[in-house]
């Protein structure tokens, strides 16, 4: 569906009103209504005549609605649930207070503390005792000797 | 009269939409845009004949009024000199000649099936031959689309523009 603008008042033109006029020189020119054809016959300008939407829009009539009616969009917080975590976890998590978060943060280094010295004391032991029965078990080798170098025998004194 | 000062500063009137373009013809009078083509209407006539215009002198439907799309017999009233005709290579059309022709504007308005209405600035008609051909090879200025519900294909095609 075609629709035209008047080219006297700049009214829209639907199909089914109207008239074209053609002037001598060609040019056509369509009117909503006589009223618009009649004026623009007598060499109206519609700057000056007041209901014409160029004379409107000249003096920026009705603008003001126009602009009171346009909003901005504005972004919408939305708080939901991620893939591991639920809604309440996560709201837990936000509302922790600060002293709670440190005193957590404290414990947990701690506890590392804790369980490295732990584990190390454990290697250490550990160590020792495989140290001791491979003392016990077996002869005193030197690499040499592994490869079949004569051993020197241990001084038995000074 | 809108002050004429006012129409020379602004732009979209310099572009000549409200420009006087007045052509002093008999087939423009005041009030003939109320009234259809008859006995004694002046037209233009807008081809390469030779005529520039006729009078109508009786309409060949058997009606009392001619419209767009209309044939007429006319008398030829005012043409050009010979001498311009005859370098168009076309037959002389002199004054006094009575010819068909066919009417391609009116300042009648005329409802279109769609129902807007369209009318032009003058009356124009184009000269034809004994065998309803256009006698002229040009046609001048727009033609209405009535022609085509009517077979003038020939005429459209040799129209500059067609509304």
């Amino acid at each position: 569906m075609q629709i035209e603008i008047c080219a006297f008042s700049g009214a829209k033109i639907y199909p089914g009103k109207g008239k074209i006029f053609v002037r001598v020189d060609n040019r056509s020119f369509r009117f909503v209504n006589g009223k618009a054809e009649s004026l623009f016959l007598q060499r109206k300008n519609p700057r000056k005549i007041h209901w014409t939407v160029l004379f409107r829009r000249m003096h920026k009539k009705g603008i003001s609605e126009e602009v009171a009616k346009k909003r901005t969009r504005r972004t919408v917080k939305h708080q939901r649930a991620v893939v591991g975590a639920s809604w309440e976890a996560i709201r837990a998590k936000r509302n922790q207070k600060p002293e709670v978060r440190a005193a957590a943060r404290a414990a947990a280094v701690r506890d590392g503390k804790d369980k490295k010295k732990a584990d190390e004391a454990q290697k250490k032991s550990e160590k020792a005792k495989s140290a001791n029965s491979a003392a016990r078990g077996q002869p005193k080798f030197s690499k040499q000797g592994a490869k079949g170098a004569k051993v020197a025998i241990a001084n038995t004194s000074r | 009269m809108v002050g004429t000062a006012a129409i020379n500063k602004s732009p979209d009137l310099a572009k000549g939409v409200f420009a006087c373009n007045w052509i002093p013809s008999p087939t423009t009078t005041p009030n003939s845009h109320l009234k259809m083509l008859q006995l004694k209407s002046i037209l233009n006539v807008v081809d390469n004949s030779g005529a520039i215009w006729a009078e109508c002198i009786r309409v060949l439907h058997g009606g009392k009024y001619a419209r767009i799309g209309d044939e007429i017999v006319v008398v030829v009233n005012k043409a050009k000199s010979n001498a311009v005709a005859a370098a168009s290579g076309i037959p002389k059309v002199k004054k006094g000649d009575v010819r068909h022709a066919l009417v391609v504007r009116a300042r009648k308005e005329t409802l279109r099936p769609d129902g807007r209405y369209i009318r032009f600035d003058d009356n124009a008609c184009v000269l034809l031959n004994k065998q309803g051909e256009p006698l002229g090879t040009r046609v001048l200025g727009t033609v209405a689309g009535e022609l085509r519900q009517k077979r003038w294909m020939k005429l459209l095609s040799l129209a500059p523009k067609v509304i």
